[in-house]
Parts: structure tokens; C-alpha cells; sequence
């Protein structure tokens, strides 16, 4: 736990250097459903194909996920920023396990984003009059936290693979256009083609904003969002096993 | 516990990699480090030092051999190897957005120094380190050699009874590296074992208790400075600085095969395998040619041994 903690106070230090990104990270997805939300919401009005939900409730879930996604990527960049200073090899001499390493590293994100989502969640409702259940609230934060160190796990994998930010930089921008407009974080999958519906069910983006769908509206199969919601859970394990093997075997 | 601080048995680390023929760094190294000694790891580049240390530091892992640390087995043990090392890589490496003293801290942190202790030893590493006027300033805004010192002056933070230390003095102006190898000594004599590699043979020669000259992975000699000089016995250096450089010198001495010899000003120094008496000769006929202002006849030096060995 020494070690963990160590490693979250230094990730906030170095982050702390840094007060325009915080801001940033805190109210993008604030910014994103008032700028896109909005503007869908007064495109679509009512034809948008679900009965009961407009679209900034709908996308509320889509600009969670989309913020987690993002501030991930956003911290597996610090690996490429380690190695420039100097500082990643020696740090792996530190007295912490590659597992403590990974997990202390994406704490202060994992803190950064449950700040993001309660200031778009309070500041939805208050500008957009958004409903979120609040029955479910805790385990939306738990979707939240768990996501964001899923998708930091994950990234983490290409960032220790590549070992090269510029390659690293093509990879990310290949994901953000597959991971994020393959899902259902900007629609409904329903009426779209078979063939898309198939990716996107497959898309784990999918399952993380389903799930968080159904935390914030109750929107979804509670059947199938449990199952999305398993799946995802073993995504983010599987990747986060992955990202230590590949960071055990740096050299 | 071991006795040792190092054990390394029949060490092989073998890089592969896509298209290129293997590189043996490290071939069949074996050796034993007493506790509390100031072990130093000596070799011309690409000897395999640094992989032995990375080896050592838990960075990577050996292809065969096996290595422990105070008895932890550096490939099973990892974590209880960490826990007992601070290390200092060779290349540039500190947290370039915090501060001088916020590096010290973070280090401490990690090694679990409570707060009130670490901000007492960090106001002593900055005095050493003469960084004190620095401790507010992030460290990227510092030179290359003041953020060699922040590196180097983090694992005197901790107690750790082991200090790994990969060309230490880069950087270092002689008045800070003198303090330095004078703090190194009392941390040895206090228990701590100092691992370090240099190039700089004279860093070894006044640091070192025990010393091991590798090449090509393998081990080429071992000992203290005493043994190892033993092993160029019967060769002397010889410095004569004359009121007038006499007249075709060079090509004398060139008859004398000298090992190296090299004149500046009115100053010339060579190194020659010769009995003593031969040598002492030489100097006396040297002395008839023109008034010498100054002689001085020594042993071997550790530069010398280190030549002769990669011969």
C-alpha cells in the first residue's frame, strides 16, 4: 500500500505542475454535451427513436465513457514522458511490484475522473435538466473508476509495446476513430445495419457506455447490460494482466 | 541472510533481436561482493558492466546464471531485491516537473523515509550537493550537471544497504565529486555496500576496496589495488620535467619500447616494463643531458593495468 500511495503522490505532484489540463480534464465532457448534446438534442427533438429519453439524458452516458477513454489515453502519454526524462528505468528499481506501478500510476487519474463526472453529472442537471438515478449513483461511479483504469491498462499495453510515441500517436488515433464511432456512445445501435450493430456489440467502448447507460437513465436490458457489464470487467483485467507482463519485460 | 551483498554465479545475458547476429553481453560472469565494501565494476564500453548492473538492479533478467542480492534471488525476489537497493542509472533520469527538494521527497517516499526524517536528510543532501539554492527550481529549468547532482544526491536520501551507481561523477565538477567519494566512503564504513562502475580509472583506484576488470562479458582480473598491481609488476611511470626539453628525446626514449610516453612543455612522461634498477639508471642518464627540475618514479597505475588487460 506504501508503495501505491507513493506512487499516487507522485502522479499528483507532477500533475498538480499542470492546472490547465486538470481544468481541461474536469469540464471537457461538461463542454462536449453542452456544445454536441445540445445541438443533436435540438437536431433530432422528437424524432430521436426513443420514446421517453432525449438526447442529452442518452448522451450523457456517451460523454462519461468518451472522458474516460480520453483522460486513459491521455495518462499512458506520461510512459513516453518518463522514458524522455530518464526517469521510467530507474523507477522500475523503486521497491514496488510492475502491478503496484500500474495501479499507482492511474490512481490520481481514476480520482480526476470521478471529480469529472460529478461536475457533469451536478452541472447536467442543473443546465440541461438531466434525471440521473440516484439510486445507482454508487455503482456508476464504480463504472466510472473501473472503466478509466480499464482503458489505461489497455492503453497502457501499446504505450510499454510501441515504446515509440509516434507510432504510438498513429495507434491512438486509429482507436478514437474505431472505438469511439463503432459503439453506441453518440447513438442508438437498433436501427443501424446488421453488419455495424455486430462490431460495435463486440466494440468494449459499447460495453462500458451501455452499462453506464443503464446506471445514469435506466436505459437497456438489464440482462444484457449485466452481461456487457461482465465482459467489460474481464476486458479490464485481462488487459491490466497484460500491461504488467509487457511492463516485467522492459529492458 | 547471505554474508554476501552480491552473489553472481555463471551469469549469461544474451540480447537477441530480429535480423541481428546475438550479442553475448554478459558470458559466464561470476563473482561475490563483500558487505560494505566499495565494489567497482571496471571496463572498456560494451564490457557488459551495465548489463550486469541492470541484471543486479532487477531491470532485466539474466538468460542463464543466477544472481542474488543480500540473498534474494534477483529473478524470483524481485520485490525483496528493490526493497534493498537505490540506484543510480547511467543515464539522465529525474522528475523534470518537480521540483529539486520535491525529488528528494518523492524519492524518500517511495522508500517509505517518514516525512519529518526525509525533510531533515534532504536539507543535509542539499548542502552536500550544494543544491540548496536549486530546491524551489523544477528541475527542468536546471543544467545537465545540476541534474546529474539531483540523481545522484536522491539515494543518499534513503539507507538502503546497497547503492548501485552507474558512472556516478558525469557531469560533476572535482570539488562536488571529491565530496562525493568522501560521503561514499563514510556510507561504506557504516555498513552500506557501494557497487559502482567507471570509466574514470582513478575514481576506482582512490574509491575501491575490491575491483573487477571485465571485457567482453567475461572476467579479466580481480582483487584489491594491491593484487591487481601485481599483475603489471615491474613497471614503473616515470615523470622528468626539465629546465630545457634535451635534444631528440622522443627517439631515445622510442628505443626503451616505453608502453606510453607523452611530452609537454619541458615535462616528459612515460611508462616502461624494466627492473628497478634499470629504470633508476635511465633516469640518472637522462638527468646528465640537461638539469631536471623535477622527477618522480611510481608504480603501475590502475590505467596502466587496465591497458595492459585489454591488450
Amino acid at each position: 500500500m506504501t508503495a501505491i500511495s507513493a506512487m499516487l503522490y507522485r502522479e499528483g505532484k507532477i500533475r498538480v505542475t499542470n492546472l490547465t489540463f486538470i481544468f481541461w480534464d474536469l469540464f471537457y465532457p461538461l463542454g462536449y454535451l453542452l456544445v454536441f448534446g445540445v445541438m443533436m438534442n435540438y437536431m433530432v427533438g422528437t424524432q430521436f427513436p426513443l420514446a421517453g429519453v432525449d438526447y442529452n439524458s442518452f448522451f450523457l452516458a456517451g460523454v462519461l465513457g468518451m472522458a474516460s477513454f480520453g483522460i486513459a489515453s491521455n495518462t499512458s502519454w506520461s510512459f513516453f514522458l518518463d522514458r524522455d526524462n530518464g526517469i521510467f528505468y530507474e523507477m522500475l528499481t523503486y521497491p514496488l511490484s510492475r502491478a503496484e506501478y500500474l495501479l499507482g500510476k492511474v490512481l490520481f487519474t481514476v480520482f480526476i475522473a470521478l471529480l469529472q463526472t460529478a461536475v457533469t453529472l451536478g452541472l447536467g442537471s442543473l443546465v440541461l435538466g438531466i434525471r440521473v438515478r440516484a439510486d445507482l449513483l454508487p455503482l456508476l461511479l464504480l463504472a466510472v473508476a473501473g472503466g478509466t483504469a480499464g482503458w489505461f491498462f489497455f492503453y497502457a499495453i501499446f504505450a510499454l509495446w510501441t515504446r515509440r510515441n509516434d507510432v504510438f500517436n498513429s495507434v491512438t488515433s486509429v482507436f478514437y476513430f474505431v472505438f469511439l464511432f463503432a459503439s453506441s456512445m453518440f447513438y442508438p445501435l437498433e436501427p443501424l445495419p446488421t453488419w455495424f450493430r455486430g462490431a460495435a456489440l463486440a466494440n468494449p467502448v459499447t460495453w462500458h457506455v451501455d452499462l453506464m447507460r443503464y446506471l445514469t437513465i435506466g436505459f437497456g436490458n438489464p440482462r444484457t447490460v449485466a452481461i456487457e457489464a461482465a465482459a467489460f470487467a474481464a476486458f479490464c483485467v485481462v488487459s491490466f494482466v497484460i500491461a504488467v507482463r509487457f511492463l516485467q519485460e522492459q529492458e | 541472510m547471505s554474508g554476501f551483498a552480491l552473489q553472481v554465479e555463471n551469469l549469461v545475458k544474451v540480447y537477441e533481436s530480429r535480423g541481428r547476429a546475438p550479442v553475448r553481453a554478459v558470458d559466464g560472469l561470476s563473482f561475490e561482493v563483500k558487505r560494505g565494501q566499495i565494489f567497482g565494476l571496471l571496463g572498456p564500453n560494451g564490457a557488459g558492466k551495465t548489463t550486469t548492473l541492470k541484471v543486479l538492479n532487477t531491470l532485466i533478467r539474466p538468460t542463464s546464471g543466477r544472481a542474488s542480492v543480500l540473498g534474494y534471488d534477483v529473478v524470483a525476489q524481485p520485490l525483496e531485491v528493490r526493497r534493498r537497493i537505490s540506484v543510480v542509472i547511467q543515464e539522465s533520469a529525474a522528475e523534470l516537473f518537480l521540483s529539486t527538494l520535491d525529488n528528494l521527497l518523492t524519492f524518500a517516499r517511495f522508500h517509505s523515509v517518514p516525512v519529518a526524517e526525509a525533510n531533515r536528510r534532504a536539507e543535509k543532501v542539499m548542502d552536500l550537493f550544494h543544491l540548496r539554492e536549486e530546491a524551489a527550481r523544477k528541475v527542468q529549468d536546471l543544467s545537465g550537471g545540476f541534474r546529474r547532482r539531483v540523481q545522484v544526491a536522491k539515494v543518499f536520501m534513503v539507507n538502503t544497504p546497497i547503492v548501485f551507481m552507474d558512472e556516478f561523477s558525469t557531469g560533476m565538477d572535482p570539488i562536488l565529486k571529491r565530496a562525493v567519494m568522501n560521503y561514499l566512503r563514510e556510507e561504506a564504513a557504516r555498513g552500506r555496500t557501494i557497487v559502482l562502475t567507471t570509466q574514470i580509472l582513478s575514481e576506482a583506484e582512490e574509491l575501491c576496496d575490491d575491483i573487477l576488470i571485465m571485457n567482453k562479458g567475461k572476467q579479466v582480473a580481480r582483487g584489491d589495488l594491491h593484487a591487481l598491481k601485481l599483475l603489471s609488476e615491474g613497471v614503473y611511470d616515470v615523470s622528468l620535467t626539465f629546465e630545457k626539453l634535451p635534444a631528440a628525446i622522443e627517439q631515445h626514449l622510442a628505443a626503451l619500447a616505453p608502453r606510453r610516453m607523452r611530452v609537454t612543455g619541458n615535462t616528459v612522461e612515460f611508462s616502461v616494463k624494466a627492473d628497478e634498477a634499470r629504470v633508476l639508471a635511465l633516469v640518472a642518464e637522462l638527468a646528465t643531458r640537461e638539469r631536471v627540475l623535477r622527477v618522480e618514479v611510481s608504480g603501475a597505475s590502475l590505467e596502466d593495468i587496465f591497458v595492459e588487460l585489454m591488450k
